[in-house]
């Protein structure tokens, strides 16, 4: 049996391009960079005037940056807007390979090209209490939807990460308009020692939150789906993939659904309900 | 100023350069990058009769100026697609190829008759030759005999110029194109993706659950460009050549070898509106050869 014959029997992908469609104003362009800054470890924060770009993104967006005009790396890398600010766009990321430790050795001046913003976004949630779970660099679209939407309703974030040295935006979260921070870290080297779905429950129970919105590694949103299973609350993820494009052409980055359907994170996504994703680990 | 259009015999394009099959979603997907009315001609993405959710993940992976694929043509299926194209042909002028595919021969000649069916369809492209459906890569493409059947069987019941596109994974590929200019292909396509492999030392297992993937992009240009030339030499229907292709000094190189005109295909993954870029190049690479048509080029590689 073939591996496609596997999946025949199950619920057919409903699929359309322009349903799809959530950025008509996406534009490839080309952004030059103020600032790059390491953050110590394999963390960066990088500032770039894109202004078209940094006008129309909106949380839960993101770029895929051309990191080299080369062939190697061949794909441009999808990146998280950590925040937009016209004509500036923040991005934060760690360098994982190749392809982010040429963007790290970028600097002021150096021009990039940036497409962009891509992606669904998160839901507003008027006048609902909203805690985010960021699980390391899965702060970058939730610091995003806290900067523009915090002056406007209660948010709590529940931040977690190895040690603190995974946790080096800190300074930077305390400019945000939060009712609640909580901090884990496996090592107990900030904030209280352990991992964040550690504390998940007791939080939501207590600081009666009405929704969540979550980023991180999958084995935590897994575990983040379980503990929220069943509660009430209203529950998106934002998912990270390995992408090809970035605006639904080529179906790379599939995400398997409960459903047993495939969805694009890049053009379906990256925002999901939390309860849709049929987690891996 | 240098002329661009291509004559296939069977229909014109105004310039060589057309989207490939799987590297351009549905068209719609590049409308806010570029005026689509720029290309010589889309090929949508491969369609079979019913919907498709392609192959699990990992889907991709990046290898030294190329690129891994093991997508397994999802798609949204026959009835679909016809929505989209007539939403797409309402927003370009552009002709449109429906890449065809099928598990067997009765479904490729069913998908290719639903479109040949449509106005909107300028022409049909037979892929049999897709690694990414049956598990180690095989297609119809690697066997001459299959493919005459399948283009002989698919021309039967269709109005539609037919291109079929190669397999460069096929023993002589030569032989399989010369089977399908005989059994009535009005063009031909190549090169399809390479079969390759990548492995997870860790797990002692293949990267992809298909086992071989399709390799694209600007590393498997000299090979693709060494097929075309082999095919060009043997065939008497027009050549459409692609891989690998990333300028317009690439688009010539081909059509030196004798491909009619080409397809762009991984590029448009990196930088969405790269058409408009290589159709640029072409006009400025001709004028400064001094080249005021293709067909003074065409074919003409001198190699003794």
């Amino acid at each position: 049996m073939t591996v496609m014959g596997r999946f025949r029997q199950e619920a057919a992908p409903i699929y359309s391009p322009a349903e799809a469609w959530h950025n008509a104003s996406m534009v490839d362009e080309r952004g030059l960079i103020e600032e790059s800054r390491s953050l110590g470890g394999d963390y960066f924060l990088l500032k770039i005037a894109a202004p078209r770009i940094a006008t129309t993104a909106k949380p839960g967006n993101f770029v895929m940056v051309r990191v080299s005009p080369t062939l190697d790396p061949l794909l441009r890398r999808p990146l998280g807007i950590l925040e937009s600010r016209p004509p500036y766009v923040w991005l934060y990321y760690q360098v994982l390979g190749h392809g982010t430790r040429l963007l790290s050795r970028l600097g002021p001046g150096d021009g990039v090209d940036i497409l962009g913003p891509l992606g669904n976004v998160f839901p507003e949630l008027p006048g609902k209490r909203v805690l985010l779970v960021a699980g390391g660099r899965g702060i970058v679209p939730l610091f995003h939807y806290a900067r523009a939407y915090g002056e406007r309703r209660p948010l709590l974030l529940l931040y977690g990460g190895r040690t603190r040295a995974d946790l080096p935006l800190l300074e930077r979260i305390k400019t945000l308009r939060l009712q609640g921070l909580f901090i884990f870290s496996e090592d107990g080297s900030l904030g209280q020692k352990g991992l964040l779905t550690d504390g998940l429950e007791k939080i939501v129970r207590e600081e009666k939150a009405d929704a969540t919105m979550s980023c991180g590694p999958e084995a935590m949103l897994a575990r983040v789906a379980q503990i929220l299973k069943s509660r009430g609350l209203e529950n998106h993820a934002s998912l990270e993939a390995l992408m090809g494009c970035g605006f639904g052409a080529c179906h790379g980055c599939a995400v398997r659904t409960t459903a047993g359907a495939y969805r694009k994170v890049c053009d379906e996504g990256p925002v999901f309900p939390l309860e849709e994703i049929q987690w891996r680990t | 100023m240098a002329d661009l259009k291509v004559d296939l015999g069977f229909g014109t394009l105004k310039n060589p350069v057309i989207t490939a099959s799987g590297t351009f979603g549905y068209g719609e997907e590049f409308l806010p990058f570029f005026d689509l009315d720029i290309l010589g001609a889309i090929v949508t993405k491969g369609i079979f009769r019913e919907p498709r959710p392609g192959n699990p993940p990992p889907r991709l992976q990046e290898t030294p100026a190329g690129l891994l694929n093991s997508i397994g043509l999802a798609g949204p299926g026959s009835s679909a697609l016809q929505e989209i194209i007539r939403r797409l042909h309402a927003k370009t002028s552009t002709p449109i190829i429906v890449n065809v595919c099928g598990e067997d021969d009765d479904e490729f000649a069913e998908v290719a008759a639903i479109f040949s069916a449509m106005d909107e369809v300028a022409m049909l492209e037979l892929n049999i030759s897709c690694p990414n459906v049956k598990k180690g890569g095989a297609c119809p493409a690697q066997d001459a005999g299959h493919t005459a059947r399948l283009v002989k069987r698919v021309k039967e019941g269709i109005r539609k110029p037919l291109v079929v596109k190669l397999s460069p994974n096929a023993a002589d590929i030569v032989r399989v194109a010369q089977a399908a200019q005989d059994a009535g292909a009005d063009a031909l396509s190549l090169v399809n993706t390479f079969l390759g492999l990548a492995v997870d030392l860790g797990k002692r297992q293949p990267v992809f659950a298909n086992v071989y993937a399709g390799l694209s992009g600007p590393a498997v240009k000299p090979l693709a460009l060494r097929l075309v030339r082999e095919v060009c030499r043997r065939s008497y229907v027009p050549v459409i050549g692609m891989g690998g292709i990333t300028s317009g000094r690439d688009v010539l190189d081909y059509i030196l070898v004798g491909a009619a005109a080409v397809q762009i295909g991984t590029v448009n993954f990196y930088e969405p509106a790269a058409a408009v870029r290589i159709i640029g190049e072409i006009e400025a690479e001709m004028d400064k050869l001094k080249i005021k048509d293709l067909s003074e080029i065409r074919g003409k590689l001198q190699a003794g």
